[in-house]
């Protein structure tokens, strides 16, 4: 692991740790309504607390907003280039239509970012927190290496596809 | 009459208990103005133009502006990020362990709005590496702190 990845994992791990002490919370404007306080609007300003920015660089950073019943992690991947933005988008556009599956993904993320994720106290209740700290860091170690590597292939098929092609044209 | 059933009477009750980012904000007695933080300023620069980091990070950690205006904190802001910045990487893990919990709990807070600024996004290698070393010190409990407290820098 690189020497810079490593801080920017750990802070990663030790915010998410902290922020991730969710209960259960029922909501104050609605009757029998039981929903993220992070993602609605709501007239009670101390269900939500301090947002976290921890950022590498400008082209790397994660948002970590959380509330009493819901952290909502949303994350910056690099995108040094316009084919890696590209290949981001598809990418994690690829994972948020299998949302369902994923549990804690979100569908969209907000703006800004490449990929959300929404993780409520259900999901503390019925996963190991740890567990979910350490599949966020991980898919952050592997969505970077994922794209570079995706990169190589599309570069080496595009001059795969361009020698063929021009081929024919040398006499 | 337009649909008076979906109006939201307790907003209109003062003693709803609901609140506004503006309710959250503590009771300030005095607000702190830039005229009075000058010198603080002048300090802070000096100390870290002359290569006494330690205290440097002392001082700034100590009794930060949370009563000012933004624009305020902003000029404050900048002086303590000058600070860190020019802190060697290898120091970073001592000036941390003579840092009082309290100094831990604001340097956390330089940290996390350091990192949300473009200006501090820059240099965020040297930040990341505060953090770290922070978080090797005193674990979580700085960023717990950092959560709920609602004075911010």
């Amino acid at each position: 692991m690189s020497q810079s990845l490593r801080p920017y994992l750990t802070a990663v791990r030790y915010s998410l740790e902290a922020a991730l002490t969710l209960s259960n919370f029922s909501s104050l404007e609605v009757e029998r309504h039981n929903r993220p306080e992070v993602e609605v609007p709501n007239t009670s300003a101390e269900l939500l607390l301090q947002p976290m920015h921890i950022s590498r660089n400008e082209n790397e950073q994660v948002l970590i907003e959380s509330s009493v019943n819901s952290v909502r992690v949303s994350i910056k991947v690099k995108q040094a280039d316009e084919i890696e933005q590209i290949l981001v988008h598809k990418f994690t556009r690829f994972l948020e239509q299998r949302a369902e599956s994923f549990y804690i993904l979100r569908r969209t993320p907000i703006s800004g970012y490449s990929i959300s994720f929404l993780i409520t106290n259900k999901h503390t209740e019925s996963m190991k927190t740890g567990k979910l700290v350490d599949f966020i860091i991980e898919f952050m170690e592997d969505v970077d290496k994922e794209i570079s590597e995706i990169k190589l292939f599309l570069n080496a098929r595009a001059r795969f596809v361009a020698e063929a092609y021009l081929g024919e044209f040398v006499y | 009459m337009e649909d008076w059933r979906r109006i939201d009477i307790d907003s209109f009750d003062p003693n709803s208990g609901r609140l506004t980012n503006d309710d959250l904000i503590p009771p300030y007695a005095h607000h702190v103005t830039l005229q009075e933080l000058q010198p603080k300023i002048a300090q802070l620069r000096s100390l870290a133009t002359s290569g006494d980091m330690s205290s440097a990070t002392k001082l700034a950690t100590e009794d930060p502006p949370y009563s000012a205006d933004a624009n305020t904190k902003a000029v404050y802001f900048q002086a303590v990020l000058e600070a860190l910045t020019q802190v060697r990487q290898a120091d970073i893990a001592t000036i941390v362990k003579q840092l009082s919990p309290q100094q831990q709990d604001v340097l956390v807070k330089y940290l996390y709005k350091g990192m949300s600024l473009p200006e501090g996004q820059r240099q965020g290698g040297i930040l990341l590496a505060w953090f770290e070393k922070l978080t090797q010190s005193s674990g979580v409990n700085p960023i717990v702190h950092f959560l709920s407290d609602r004075r911010t820098v």
